[in-house]
């Protein structure tokens, strides 16, 4: 699991209302290599948490990341390639997300996480 | 149906299971409704079917429901609760997607076919990437890059066939969701192979229950995947709830006909033929495309749009059926399971229902107002 992809997940277990951001149990974590697309990390940040990414990249071990960003910072070299590799290089392969407000553990394995909801969540 | 079916003979496990649980599944009391269908020509398979489908008696209820709560409690002898079709799905999914992307390819949805012409297998790979294209045109998302959308939402994605597909047409990202583990995985390691590890991801969950936060996503796509939905209710709202404001919903769907004006239900026939699909397939009651209408009215969507798009999708089933009948794709059904097998043997009832202008192919699509 890719941070862009934590960064679009929430806990929606009902009665929750602050699913968001899930917070990540990492157990084993991967770095890929992926070529750079200005382009796309341009279009996709205003759709972005921007701080929730700070954060999760923080617990897979990334602190790189200044704590604040806006449009004009995706102008600068520097803070695209750390952008770009918190957001689609750093890779959770297992562990957990977990709900930020009732503590439920969604577990993410081989890349894939596990979203489903129990009966009584919904 | 060609003679085909009538000259191979079952060798394998699989067949050995069949005469023996022969007792088993073989329900007497519900052959008398069977006696009518006659649309199987071929003794094999009306044999095959009666151990598979005969199982149903009159006046089950199942989950289903349109406009209410979610149906939830159902008798385990009849009908199938939420939890049951929602586990049938994943495994049948698990079991059969691997045999359907060995012979038709990553997309799991109908192909859009010119009124004339012979179509050929190649066609219909082009046809399926043409029903992606007609749905956006149909629902009028913007080419131009600054309208185009930059993060879709794949709901019920298969094996990512459209997520991947648009990804690449927009250059945005995409999120794809299903029920079955398998399908995951292996939308995901389709999408590393074509490089869009970066953008299309997917993950294990729950149409009805959605894993985002609300407002995300400019292009909310359900591609052939709101059939399985046991409450269409939660489905369109969720379609909703995770739509940004200004996005474009699309459902391309299987409905049954719209009911006229003095009817409340379909007629017993009808209903006996959808229940014999629905048992296969793993769905829930059918609605019509203007149930689903009304739910997208409900919910105060705009430019709300929908089209019959059943004499565009014609050729697809009796393809379906033709490649089961190739040698490649018999050996790769007996090797599969009980699950891909049922579904097969169902496919014919999909034609009749085509035919007797039952089933509609529909496609719906609406806008979320922009603020």
């Amino acid at each position: 699991m890719k941070l862009l992809t934590h960064n679009m997940l929430s806990s929606n277990i009902k009665g929750v209302t602050a699913g968001y951001p899930l917070l990540i149990e990492p157990q084993i974590t991967t770095t890929t290599e992926v070529p750079i697309n200005p382009n796309f990390l341009r279009h996709i940040f205003p759709k972005l948490d921007y701080s929730a990414l700070v954060a999760a990249a923080k617990t897979l071990g990334f602190s790189d990341l200044p704590e604040t960003a806006g449009v004009s910072d995706l102008e600068d070299e520097g803070f695209l390639k750390r952008f770009h590799h918190a957001l689609l290089e750093l890779k959770l392969e297992e562990g957990a997300l977990v709900c930020p407000e009732s503590g439920r553990r969604f577990m993410v394995s081989k890349g894939i996480p596990n979203m489903l909801l129990h009966e009584d969540e919904v | 149906m060609t003679t085909a079916a009538t000259s191979f003979t079952i060798t394998t496990p699989a067949a050995t299971a069949i005469s023996y649980n022969r007792g088993i599944l073989f329900n007497q009391s519900s052959r008398s409704h069977l006696r009518s269908h006659h649309y199987l020509r071929t003794s094999t398979h009306r044999k095959l079917e009666h151990l598979f489908v005969g199982r149903r008696r009159e006046g089950k209820t199942r989950a289903g429901s349109v406009g209410g709560e979610s149906a939830g409690v159902v008798e385990m002898m009849e009908g199938r609760t939420t939890e049951e079709l929602k586990k049938g799905i994943a495994e049948l999914y698990d079991e059969s997607s691997g045999v359907w992307e060995d012979i038709w390819g990553e997309h799991m949805h109908h192909g859009y076919y010119p009124q004339d012409g012979v179509v050929s297998l190649d066609d219909h790979r082009d046809a399926q990437i043409r029903m992606i294209e007609e749905a956006l045109r149909f629902a009028g998302v913007s080419d131009d890059p600054n309208k185009r959308p930059r993060s879709i939402v794949d709901v019920g994605c298969g094996i990512g066939g459209s997520s991947r597909y648009l990804a690449k047409k927009y250059g945005a990202s995409c999120q794809g969701i299903t029920l079955s583990p398998v399908q995951a995985q292996r939308a995901q390691a389709l999408a590393d192979a074509q490089g869009l590890a970066d953008r299309v991801r997917f993950q294990v969950a729950d149409a009805l229950a959605q894993p985002f936060p609300d407002g995300k996503f400019d292009l909310v796509w359900s591609m052939e995947s709101g059939e399985h939905m046991p409450d269409k209710k939660k489905f369109v709202s969720e379609l909703d709830r995770v739509a940004a404001p200004g996005a474009t919903i699309i459902i391309v769907t299987w409905c049954h006909r719209d009911l006229s004006p003095s009817e409340e239900t379909l007629r017993p026939e009808e209903k006996r033929l959808l229940d014999k699909i629905c048992d296969s397939y793993y769905l829930p009651d059918w609605c019509s495309t203007t149930d689903y209408v009304k739910l997208l009215q409900s919910l105060s969507l705009q430019d709300i749009k929908s089209a019959d798009w059943s004499q565009y999708v014609a050729p697809f089933w009796p393809a379906v059926i033709q490649s089961v009948f190739t040698w490649k794709g018999l050996t790769s059904l007996l090797r599969s399971g009980w699950k891909t097998i049922r579904g097969a043997l169902v496919m014919p009832l999909m034609i009749e229902g085509y035919k007797k202008d039952l089933i509609k192919f529909a496609v719906i699509t609406c806008r979320k107002p922009a603020s």
